[in-house]
C-alpha cells in the first residue's frame, strides 16, 4: 500500500500531502520524520537523485527536484523499487507541467495540474497509472494515445 | 527546517517569488466559490477557485460540515459546464470533499449520466468518483455498468473499474466477488495496466481459496504477463503457493522454482529483484537454489541506481541471518558500499558484513566502521551498535576490541537513545562474557563521569552496585561513585548513595570507609539523599533497629520488592494521603499481565539495563513469589524452571487460556492463565480438569480453583502433580476448563443470581525432556568443556534418518534438549555436509551439562550424529543420551 506522498518546499513547508491508512494522529509524526530525513540528506543532493530508507516495516523513497522535495512512503507490495517507479513518473510529470525543474513559484502556479496528475497516478494507496504520456492525456480528459 | 509544519501563506516574500496563494484565506476562497452558482459559468475562474480549495485541503485545512456541504452543492452545479478541463477538476474535487451519504444523491444522476456518456474519459472518471462516494445500495444499481466496464476495450475504463473494485472489496466484498468472471477475462487483457489491476483484484477475491490461487499461478506462469508490475505480483503469488505447498513436495524438486529462476533473466530490474528476493525467502532454500539469486543481487550492489543498491543490500542483509556463507562472496562489493553517500545503504552494508564476517576479519572491519560512525545519524548508529553486540556474543574471544569500540563511541557525541543502546550492549556483554566484566564496568564508570543523562547514570549506578562488589578489586569503583555525590543532581546523588551502601554491605574491608562517605551525605541539600544516607548508615551499622542480621541487610539492599512493580505503582496512585500510612502488604501479588506466549518468544531482543540483571530469572522470581503465596505448593521447595506460556486455545475464542509449566524437584505445577473475553459473562469456581492417563509417572496432588473470573481480567488456576524425584518424567495431559457461568446484565453490570455449570475443551499439553533443562550459556565453550571431568563424558552415535538439510537436524536436536546454543554454532553454513554444534545448560538438580554435537549428511540426505556429553554427574550425561535415544 502506498501510505503517503508528500511534497514540500526546500525549507520543509508542506505543499501537497496525501495519506492513506495513516491515522490522523500519526500524520504529524510522519510529516516531521520525512521533513527531517530530507533536511539531513537532501541538502547537498543533486536533482532527482533518489534516496531510499526503511523505517520499521515501511519503505521510503525521496528526492529533490528544483525547489521541491518529494517523499513517497509505502509498505507490503510497495517496496523501494515500486516506489522508485512511482517517483519517476511523479518527477517527470512535475517537470513537464512546469516545463523545467520547478521553483516553488512555478510549482504553485501549476498546482491544479499537478494535483490532477497525482490523482491519475494513484488514489487511496493504490497505483493506477505509471505511463507519463497517458497520464498527461488523461488529465485533459483525452483518450490514451495508443488506444 | 526548524518549523517544518508552518503554513505556506505566512512565509517569506523574498525576491519576486510571490506565491500565487500568498495570503490565501479559507473564508475568502469560500466566498469565491459562489462563482460556481453563476448562471454564466466562467470555466477558467472556476478552475482557479477549485485549485485554491485543493490547496487549502492539502494544507490540512478542514471545512465545517456546513461549509463542506455548501461547497459540494456549488461544485455539483459545475456539471452544467461543457468545459473539459473544468469537468476534470470537478471529478477530483468531489472525491476530495467525500460528501456524506445524504448529499451523494445530488450528484449521482450527473455521474450516472457521465458513466453512460459516449465520451470514454467521462465514463472512466465517473466510475472512479461514483465508486469513491457510493454506498452498498447505489452500488447494486450500478453493478451492471461496472461489470461491463471491467471488460471494456478502452484500458482506461477497464482500469478505473478494476481499481474501484479493489477499493470496494474492503467495504462491499460480497458484491465485488460476483465480478470474478469479468476480472478473469481482464487478466488476459493485452493492456499492461489492465492486466496488473485485474491480477491484483482477482487474487484479492480468491485469496482464501488456495486451489484457485494455485490454478491462477499455474496458468499465468505458463503464459505471458505483459507488465513488469503484474509480473512482480505473479512472483509474489507464486511464492505464496510454494510456501503453502512446501510440505507436499516429496521429490525434492520445488514447484515453480524454474519460473522464479527464469524471472532472474527478465529485462525489467523490478522483476529480477522480486524474483531474487522470492528465492532468498523460500523455506529451507538450498545453496544451489540460492546461488543465481545472490549473483544478480551482487550485480545490483554496484548499480548506479541507489534504489537498486539499497534493495540488494537489504535483501542480502536478511539472507546473512540464515545463510551467512552464501553472502560472503559479496563482501568485497559490500565493503565498497560503506562509503555510499546514502547512509541507509552504508549502514545495511556494515551490518551485513558484521553478520557474515568471521573471527579473523573482526579487527579489520572494526577499523572501517570507526571511520564510518562519525558521519551517520543516531538511528543508524543504533543499528550498528546492535549488530556489534550480536557479533561480540558470537565471538566472545574478540570481546576486547569490540568492547573498546563500544567505549570509544560512548565517549563521542550522541543522543539519549544511542547512548542507551551502547550502555545496554556493554551491560549485556558484561553479563554474558565474564572476562569482559571488569573492563566493561570501568568503561561504564568513565562514562558516568561525564554523562548528561540522569536516567543512564542512575541505571549504571544500580548495575555497579550489584556487579562491582563481586569484582577482584571493588575499591577502584568507589571514586567514580562518590564523585557523583559531589557533582550531580539529586536523583543521581541519591542513586550513588544506594550504590555506596551496597558496596558497604558486600565488602567488609570497605565498610568503615564507606561509612565515612555516607556520613558526609547526611548534610546533602536534598532530603531524599539525606534520608537514604541515614537509612543505610543505620542499616549497615548492625546496631540500628531497622534490620537485625547481616543476611537481613543484604536482603534489604539487594532483595527485590515482594510485589510486581506495576501493581505497586497502581496501588500508590490509588493511595489517598490520610492518617493511615501506606501498607505495602495491601498491594496485590498476582501478576496481571502475562508474558508473551512461547511461539513469540524467539524474536525477543535481549534487553540491557531495562531488565533486572538476568532477564529470564526475573520472570522466574515473579513466578516463584506467586507460587510460594499458595499454601498447597509451599512444601515443593525451590522452583527449578518455568516454561514460557503455551497457548491452549486458538486466538479470539470465548476464553483464552495458556499454561506455564513450573518444574520442581518432585513436583510439576501447571499454572493456567485464563481470560474471559465475553463481557456478558462472569465465570466462577474456575478449574481445569486434567486427565493424566497418558502421563503415568505423574499423580495429581492439588488443585487450586479460581474463585471468580470477570470479563477481561485475567486470573490463574493451578493444578499440581507429584513425580519421581529428579527424574525427567514426560507425558501428555488433556485439559478441560470447568466453571460456573453467570450471565451479566450489560446495562447494570450486575451478574444474575443463578449460575450454570459448563465446560470448555482445551488443547492437550505435554511435559517434555527439554522442560528439565535450563538454557544457560557459557562464554568460552572450550574452556568450560576442558574444565569438566573427562570421566563424566559419554559419547555415542545416532542415526537421525532422512532430513531436508543439516539445519533441520540441528534445530530438531536443540529443541529436543532445550539447551542454549553457544558461539553461534546453531547456524549451519548453507552448503555444509558436516557441522558441529555446541550446547550448554543446567539439568534438573542444578547439574551443569555441556554437549558437543557433530552432524554429517550423506548424498541420500541421511543424517548421522555423534553426541558427546560432559557434565558434573555421569548420570546426567547418560540422561541426556537417553533423551536423544528416545526422542
Amino acid at each position: 500500500m502506498l501510505m503517503a506522498v508528500l511534497i514540500s518546499n526546500s525549507v520543509g513547508n508542506i505543499l501537497v500531502e496525501r495519506f492513506n491508512g495513516v491515522p490522523s494522529e500519526e500524520r504529524l509524526h510522519w510529516r516531521s520524520f520525512l521533513v527531517k530525513l530530507g533536511a539531513d540528506n537532501l541538502q547537498r543532493a543533486s536533482n532527482e537523485e533518489l534516496f531510499v530508507a526503511s523505517h520499521k516495516s515501511v519503505h521510503i523513497v525521496y528526492t529533490v527536484l528544483g525547489d521541491v522535495c518529494i517523499y513517497i512512503v509505502g509498505k507490503d507490495a510497495y517496496d523501494e523499487l515500486a516506489l522508485a517507479e512511482v517517483m519517476f513518473v511523479i518527477t517527470s510529470l512535475i517537470k513537464d507541467a512546469c516545463k523545467k525543474s520547478p521553483t516553488e513559484r512555478l510549482f504553485l502556479d501549476k498546482y491544479g495540474k499537478i494535483c490532477l496528475c497525482l490523482d491519475e497516478i494513484f488514489w487511496k494507496g493504490i497505483v493506477e497509472n505509471t505511463n507519463k504520456e497517458r497520464i498527461k492525456r488523461l488529465t485533459r480528459l483525452k483518450p490514451p494515445g495508443e488506444f | 527546517m526548524a518549523q517544518p509544519l508552518v503554513k505556506k501563506d505566512d512565509d517569506r516574500d523574498d525576491e519576486a517569488e510571490y506565491s500565487p496563494f500568498l495570503g490565501i484565506e479559507k473564508g475568502a476562497v469560500l466566498q469565491e466559490a459562489r462563482a460556481f452558482n453563476d448562471p454564466q459559468l466562467d470555466a477558467r475562474r472556476c478552475s482557479q477557485v477549485i485549485t485554491k480549495l485543493l490547496y487549502l485541503l492539502n494544507q490540512g485545512e478542514t471545512f465545517t460540515k456546513i461549509e463542506a456541504t455548501e461547497v459540494f452543492f456549488s461544485v455539483t452545479k459545475l456539471f452544467q459546464s461543457r468545459d473539459i478541463g473544468l469537468r476534470r477538476m470537478v471529478y477530483l474535487m468531489i472525491k476530495e470533499l467525500s460528501p456524506s451519504a445524504d448529499e451523494v444523491i445530488i450528484v449521482t444522476s450527473s455521474l450516472m449520466k457521465d458513466m453512460n456518456s459516449k465520451t470514454d474519459m467521462y465514463r472512466a472518471n465517473a466510475i472512479r468518483v461514483l465508486c469513491r462516494i457510493t454506498d452498498g445500495t447505489l452500488l447494486t444499481q450500478i453493478e451492471r455498468y461496472l461489470k461491463q466496464a471491467i471488460v471494456d476495450k478502452n484500458p482506461v475504463i477497464a482500469s478505473a473499474a478494476l481499481v474501484s473494485g479493489i477499493h470496494l472489496l474492503q467495504t462491499n466484498p460480497e458484491i465485488v466477488k460476483r465480478w470474478s468472471n469479468e476480472v478473469q477475462e481482464a487478466v488476459q487483457s493485452r493492456a499492461a495496466l489492465v492486466q496488473f489491476h485485474a491480477l491484483a483484484l482477482l487474487h484479492q477475491i480468491r485469496q482464501n481459496d488456495r486451489l484457485a490461487v494455485s490454478k491462477l499461478v499455474t496458468s499465468l506462469t505458463r503464459g505471458s504477463v505483459r507488465s513488469p508490475l503484474a509480473q512482480c505480483l505473479l512472483i509474489r503469488y507464486t511464492s505464496q503457493v510454494i510456501r503453502e505447498s512446501a510440505s507436499n513436495t516429496q521429490t525434492g524438486d520445488r514447484p515453480f522454482y524454474d519460473f522464479l529462476e527464469s524471472c532472474l533473466r527478465h529485462k525489467a530490474e523490478m522483476v529480477i529483484f522480486e524474483a531474487a528476493r522470492a528465492i532468498t525467502e523460500l523455506n529451507g532454500v538450498t545453496t544451489r537454489e540460492l546461488t543465481p539469486a545472490i549473483t544478480v543481487l551482487q550485480l545490483f550492489l554496484s548499480s548506479s541506481k541507489p534504489v537498486l543498491r539499497f534493495a540488494a543490500v537489504r535483501t542480502l542483509n536478511k539472507v546473512a541471518m540464515t545463510h551467512p556463507m552464501a553472502v560472503t562472496n559479496c563482501n568485497i562489493d559490500m565493503e565498497s558500499l560503506i562509503s555510499d553517500q546514502n547512509r541507509s545503504i552504508a549502514t545495511l552494508a556494515i551490518t551485513t558484513l558484521l553478520k557474515t564476517g568471521n573471527e579473523s576479519s573482526v579487527d579489520r572491519l572494526m577499523k572501517q566502521i570507526t571511520n564510518f560512525m562519525s558521519d551517520i545519524a543516531d538511528e543508524f548508529k543504533i543499528v550498528v551498535v546492535d549488530a556489534i553486540r550480536s557479533l561480540c556474543l558470537k565471538f566472545p574471544l574478540k570481546y576486547r576490541s569490540l568492547m573498546n569500540f563500544l567505549s570509544n563511541i560512548l565517549r563521542e557525541e550522541g543522543g539519549f537513545e544511542y547512548k542507551k543502546a551502547i550502555v545496554d550492549s556493554i551491560v549485556i556483554l558484561i553479563r554474558d562474557i565474564p572476562d569482559a566484566k571488569e573492563s566493561g564496568l570501568l568503561h561504564l564508570c568513565e562514562f558516568i563521569e561525564d554523562c548528561e543523562f540522569s536516567y543512564l547514570s542512575t541505571q549504571i549506578l544500580h548495575f555497579l552496585g550489584i556487579e562491582g562488589p563481586k569484582t577482584s578489586d571493588p575499591s577502584k569503583y568507589i571514586r567514580y561513585i562518590y564523585n557523583r555525590v559531589h557533582l550531580e543532581n539529586a536523583t543521581v546523588r541519591a542513586s550513588a548513595v544506594s550504590t555506596l551502601a551496597k558496596f558497604g554491605a558486600m565488602v567488609d574491608s570497605l565498610k568503615p570507609r564507606i561509612f565515612v562517605l555516607l556520613r558526609r551525605c547526611l548534610y546533602d541539600s536534598d532530603d531524599e539523599v539525606r534520608d537514604r544516607a541515614t537509612l543505610y548508615l543505620n542499616t549497615l551499622d548492625g546496631e540500628g533497629a531497622v534490620v537485625e542480621s547481616d543476611k537481613d541487610v543484604k536482603e534489604f539492599l539487594f532483595g527485590s520488592l515482594d510485589v510486581p512493580l506495576v501493581n505497586l505503582e497502581t496501588s500508590l496512585k490509588n493511595y489517598v494521603p490520610s492518617e493511615e500510612s501506606f501498607d505495602i502488604h495491601s498491594v496485590p501479588k498476582e501478576i496481571k499481565t502475562q508474558p508473551l506466549a512461547e511461539k513469540k518468544a524467539p524474536g525477543k531482543k535481549p534487553t540491557g539495563l531495562d531488565a533486572p540483571p538476568s532477564g529470564p530469572t526475573s520472570t522466574v522470581d515473579a513466578y516463584e513469589r506467586l507460587l510460594s503465596s499458595v499454601p498447597e505448593f509451599a512444601s515443593f521447595g525451590r522452583l527449578f524452571k518455568s516454561s514460557a506460556p503455551v497457548e491452549l486455545t486458538e486466538a479470539e475464542t470465548e476464553y483464552a487460556v495458556n499454561v506455564v509449566k513450573h518444574i520442581f524437584d518432585r513436583h510439576v505445577v501447571f499454572q493456567y492463565n485464563c481470560t474471559n473475553t465475553i463481557p456478558e459473562q462472569l465465570l466462577e469456581n474456575v478449574t481445569v480438569i486434567v486427565d493424566a492417563s497418558d502421563a503415568e509417572e505423574f499423580s495429581e496432588v492439588a488443585s487450586k480453583p479460581l474463585r471468580s473470573l470477570p470479563y477481561d481480567s485475567p486470573g490463574q488456576t493451578f493444578v499440581a502433580f507429584e513425580k519421581p524425584e529428579g527424574v525427567p518424567a514426560v507425558g501428555k495431559f488433556s485439559n478441560m476448563l470447568r466453571f460456573i457461568v453467570r450471565e451479566v446484565d450489560p446495562t447494570t453490570g450486575e451478574p444474575e443470581d443463578d449460575g450454570v455449570e459448563d465446560e470448555y475443551q482445551l488443547e492437550d499439553l505435554e511435559v517434555v525432556s527439554a522442560d528439565y533443562v535450563l538454557k544457560v550459556g557459557v562464554s568460552n565453550f572450550r574452556n568450560a568443556w576442558e574444565s569438566m571431568d573427562p570421566d563424566n563424558e559419554k559419547i555415542d552415535e545416532y542415526g537421525l534418518g532422512l532430513r531436508e538439510n543439516l539445519t533441520e537436524a540441528v534445530n530438531a536436536v536443540i529443541n529436543l534438549l532445550g539447551m542454549q546454543p553457544c558461539e553461534g554454532t546453531e547456524v549451519v553454513p548453507s552448503n555444509s555436509r558436516s557441522h558441529t554444534c555446541l550446547l550448554s545448560g543446567v539439568y534438573i538438580g542444578d547439574v551443569r551439562v555441556l554437549v558437543r554435537l557433530q552432524f554429517g549428511i550423506d548424498s541420500q540426505k541421511e543424517v548421522a550424529m555423534k553426541l558427546a556429553v560432559r557434565s558434573e554427574d555421569i548420570a546426567v550425561s547418560e540422561a541426556i543420551h537417553d533423551i536423544v535415544a528416545s526422542g
